[in-house]
């Protein structure tokens, strides 16, 4: 597999080279992660509904918190100043080219001509550099923005389509940052609005316009007509053909499936595994696997405080609990086991299946030596009068029922060991107020980020440091001055080699300290009626693309 | 004294036999009929076990099913052949067998086992929270209706405002405030079922107070503990065990109702709302995993009111 990520210093990346690619992609845009028999040709027209079962945000602006549903969302209507392809490389969207100074610090972009955001406003220079400002803005709250733009010191507009970015330190990250629906460049006129209002309906420059959102029920999305910015890699030009979309939520999995089957849908994502079986003896529905990037999902062991402050004790916890029986009774096939901190679609992600082994013996040996060898009357291991306990706080927004299935096997098998896991099932705000109150000793918390700096997002110590939406990514809360280093080196580094050498060295710090404990891709399956043809997943952060979506009718 | 004035409360009629609508069982309960001193006491035991021979083969059914879930609640280990924890994944989305007689669910856990072990939070929530329910009713329902004028007034405003709210309604916002848990729903359906159970209380109360029987206690010079203790609360309770019967199976279902939300025990309790909840998710391939826990809820539910129809009649005396 080719190089992923070519490194953009002193590279030019040329429009002319964008247009090369889209007539390219154009010939075999049904090759990739897209669907595979676009049959006839492209028809104008008709409304999409998609389902989903995420969260329903609370802010429809990706800039505001920065969670999956927001970026599910926010990629019909927003578009961040670059892409990937399916070859893992850079392209341009809402930049047409980029170039890296020397020393790293300086940051050239080039904005594409004639594009307008939807209220009118022109996408400019000035735009980039409010948005930049939007999301570093306190107030905002942004917290996956904030963290993906934080090297950036200060912005300056060259000329009209020409803005000047200056680091605090080089980052090596910055175009895969740049690439995210959570950076994504909406209307500075639109985001000179209050808060509220602006959440209600963001204005971007995309192929789609938030046109009302009735809470608790759905978002309708019309088309724009005016639209002429598709990233290098989409299928066609003009406008989408898709005359509108209506973006439902259904949380409960089985009342979304069955919604699709009787065609009240075209599209659900968050599919469960065993409908995903289902469909495929099914000619009607068809399935889109499209793994997020950044982390695996994992469970993060609190090292903050007892009792996984103790090593011992985290190593006896992953050798306690049965996953990999778990994942092929529950998942039907549909997920792979991790042994890695990155998701499988990052290259730079490195394994490590023997740290992971499922040994109970080991794990009663670890916890009898570190000092846990009393039980109580239920079995459960007690040390100086204090049961060996676990607070699993489960975002019941951010699993679907499998994995809490998942967990309730682990909570049997860690039984047996000793462990007691409490599972407390929450709502998404409770969650994230459980993590707040560092009330957790396990959690598992996806993390989309594109490439491997997410792995500074979660295991460096700044990180336990709340960003201003509050949440902080580093929920193992390790603090290790040598991983540090790694992970700051790492996203300063430019040259593929070493900054693959470095996050190689960092990950097998993150596995062997048994800070996190490896589950699977975070799974991101779409399910979608035989009718909808060139749906894709962006190659980014893997949300689907309607921009080239038809229905047959 | 003001509570035992033989001044007819002219304000209430008999309210006990139209209160049904907000939770509380529809019973047409009767207080023991008043008028008659000298059988007062013993007048329900008697008639029942006159009547024992004419018991319905339905009212058998549900005697039975209520004897075998309180036999599950006591000694589930008798019943169940497996462990309702023990997972099992190879064995996962297994439908009914000889070996797993309901199947099993998504870890391979024996269904059967889960729906037996099952019966003791279930009934054991449904007979606390009936307790909670019947024994807050009996404070507010003899404040109200020996607490004079004012008091009844207060405690008559109260309960209708209780009464404006939905039921379970009223349970999700105690959940709410308290957080979820088992003892937050037993509670929280205690509470939403207690003004049902008060103002039916309360009419019969203020009834048997204004009879004849306490009227002469009165005039003989009993204390007012005495004639609360020995005439009243006796003769305005009756009733209330048959209510109690009747909303056991309601509050049985409510309480699932809860953990079906997620709102009551927590993983990876046996609870037939829970199993509900976890089986709905694979309702399309494995429909064994809704369908037993929720014919166990339907039974214990359709026993207890067959059961409390049978008592209401005898009581009645019908």
């Amino acid at each position: 597999m080719s190089f992923p990520f070519r490194t953009p210093r002193r590279a030019v990346v040329s429009a002319a080279g964008a247009v090369a690619a889209v007539v390219l992609l154009a010939g075999c845009s049904a090759g990739g992660t897209g669907s595979e028999e676009n049959a006839g040709e492209p028809v104008s027209g008709g409304n999409l509904v998609y389902a989903t079962g995420d969260a329903e945000p609370t802010c429809l602006d990706p800039h505001v918190g920065g969670n999956y549903p927001q970026a599910l969302a926010a990629s019909q209507y927003l578009e961040p100043l670059v892409s990937k392809n399916d070859d893992g490389e850079i392209i341009p969207w809402l930049a047409g080219e980029w170039q890296e100074s020397e020393d790293g610090l300086t940051w050239t972009f080039t904005l594409r001509e004639g594009v307008q955001f939807t209220d009118g406003t022109p996408l400019n220079a000035e735009a980039v550099k409010a948005n930049i400002a939007h999301v570093q803005d306190p107030e905002t709250a942004s917290s996956t923005g904030y963290l993906a733009l934080q090297k950036i010191e200060s912005a300056e507009a060259v000329d009209d389509l020409t803005l000047k970015l200056n680091l605090k330190a080089p980052d090596s990250a910055l175009l895969e940052s740049f690439s995210m629906p959570w950076v994504a460049i909406q209307s500075p006129k639109a985001l000179e609005r209050s808060q509220e209002e602006n959440c209600a309906a963001p204005v971007g420059t995309g192929p789609f316009i938030v046109e009302d959102w009735v809470k608790q029920d759905s978002i309708t999305m019309v088309r724009n007509e005016n639209y002429n910015s598709p990233p290098a890699d989409a299928a066609h030009e003009g406008p989408a053909y898709l005359e509108s979309i209506t973006w439902k939520f259904i949380p409960e999995s089985a009342t979304r499936y069955a919604a699709l089957q009787a065609g009240e849908v075209h599209v659900i994502d968050n599919a469960q595994p065993d409908t995903i079986a289902a469909a495929e003896n099914n000619d009607v529905i068809k399935h889109l696997d499209a793994p997020r990037p950044g982390a695996s999902n994992r469970l993060e062991l609190n090292t903050s405080k007892a009792p996984f402050n103790d090593p011992l004790v985290r190593e006896a916890f992953v050798r306690a609990v049965n996953v990999n029986d778990g994942v092929s009774s529950l998942f039907f096939g549909t997920a792979e086991r991790s042994y890695s901190p990155l998701s499988s679609v990052e290259p730079l992600g490195y394994s490590d299946e023997s740290l992971f082994g499922y040994d109970p013996a080991e794990a009663n040996r670890l916890l009898d030596e570190a000092g846990w060898t009393e039980r109580d009357a239920e079995g459960y291991r007690v040390k100086d009068g204090e049961r060996l306990s676990l607070e699993f706080p489960v975002s019941t927004n951010q699993s679907i029922p499998a994995e809490q299935s998942l967990f309730e096997q682990l909570q049997a098998t860690a039984k047996e060991a000793g462990f007691e896991i409490k599972l407390n099932l929450l709502d998404l705000s409770s969650w994230y107020g459980a993590l707040a109150e560092n009330d957790y000793n396990l959690v598992s918390a996806p993390y989309t980020k594109v490439g491997p700096d997410v792995l500074r997002i979660l295991f460096h110590s700044d990180s336990t440091v709340p960003a201003p939406s509050g949440y902080f990514a580093n929920l193992s809360q390790v603090k290790l001055d040598e991983l540090d280093e790694l992970l700051t080196k790492g996203s300063e580094t430019s040259d593929p080699a070493d900054r693959a050498a470095l996050y190689e060295e960092a990950q097998k710090i993150v596995l062997e300290g048994y800070y996190i404990l490896p589950l699977y891709d975070q799974q991101n399956h779409f399910l979608y009626r035989s009718e909808v043809s060139g749906l894709r997943a962006l190659p980014t952060v893997s949300t689907p693309a309607f921009y080239d979506v038809w229905l047959n009718s | 004294m003001s509570i035992f004035s033989n001044k007819r409360n002219h304000q209430d009629p008999v309210l006990a036999g139209t209160s049904g609508a907000a939770g509380t069982p529809d019973v047409a309960a009767t207080p023991g009929t008043p008028g008659a001193p000298g059988t007062m006491g013993t007048l329900g035991p008697t008639r029942s076990l006159r009547r024992v021979s004419g018991l319905r083969a339905v009212e058998l059914g549900a005697a039975a099913v209520a004897l075998f879930l309180v036999l599950a609640a006591c000694f589930p280990t008798l019943l169940a052949p497996f462990d309702p924890l023990a997972i099992n994944p190879a064995d996962s989305f297994q439908g009914p067998s000889s070996k797993h007689w309901f199947g099993t669910d998504e870890s391979g856990r024996d269904i059967y086992s889960r729906v037996i072990h099952g019966a003791r939070p279930s009934l054991l929530i449904g007979a606390a929270a009936t307790a909670i329910g019947v024994g807050l009713a009996l404070v507010l329902g003899t404040l109200a209706g020996l607490g004079g004028r004012w008091l009844d007034f207060g405690v008559g405003r109260i309960l209708e405002v209780l009464f404006a709210l939905p039921g379970l309604l009223l349970a999700l916002v105690f959940i709410a405030l308290a957080g979820p848990g088992i003892t937050t729903s037993v509670v929280a359906v205690g509470l939403s079922t207690a003004p049902g159970y008060a103002r039916i209380i309360r009419g019969q109360i203020s009834q048997v107070r204004s009879s004849a029987m306490v009227e002469a206690a009165v005039v003989l010079g009993r204390r007012p503990a005495q004639v609360l203790f020995r005439h009243i609360l006796p003769n305005a309770l009756s009733p209330v065990f048959v209510l109690g019967t009747l909303g056991l199976g309601q509050a049985v279902v409510w309480a699932s109702s809860l953990s079906f939300l997620g709102l009551g025990a927590p993983p990876p309790a046996a609870e037939w709302g829970a199993m509900l909840a976890a089986g709905r998710t694979y309702l399309g391939t494995a429909w064994w995993m809704t369908f037993f826990p929720g014919v166990a809820i339907v039974l214990t539910a359709a026993s207890s009111t067959v059961l409390g129809r049978a008592l209401q009649r005898r009581v009645a005396g019908r």
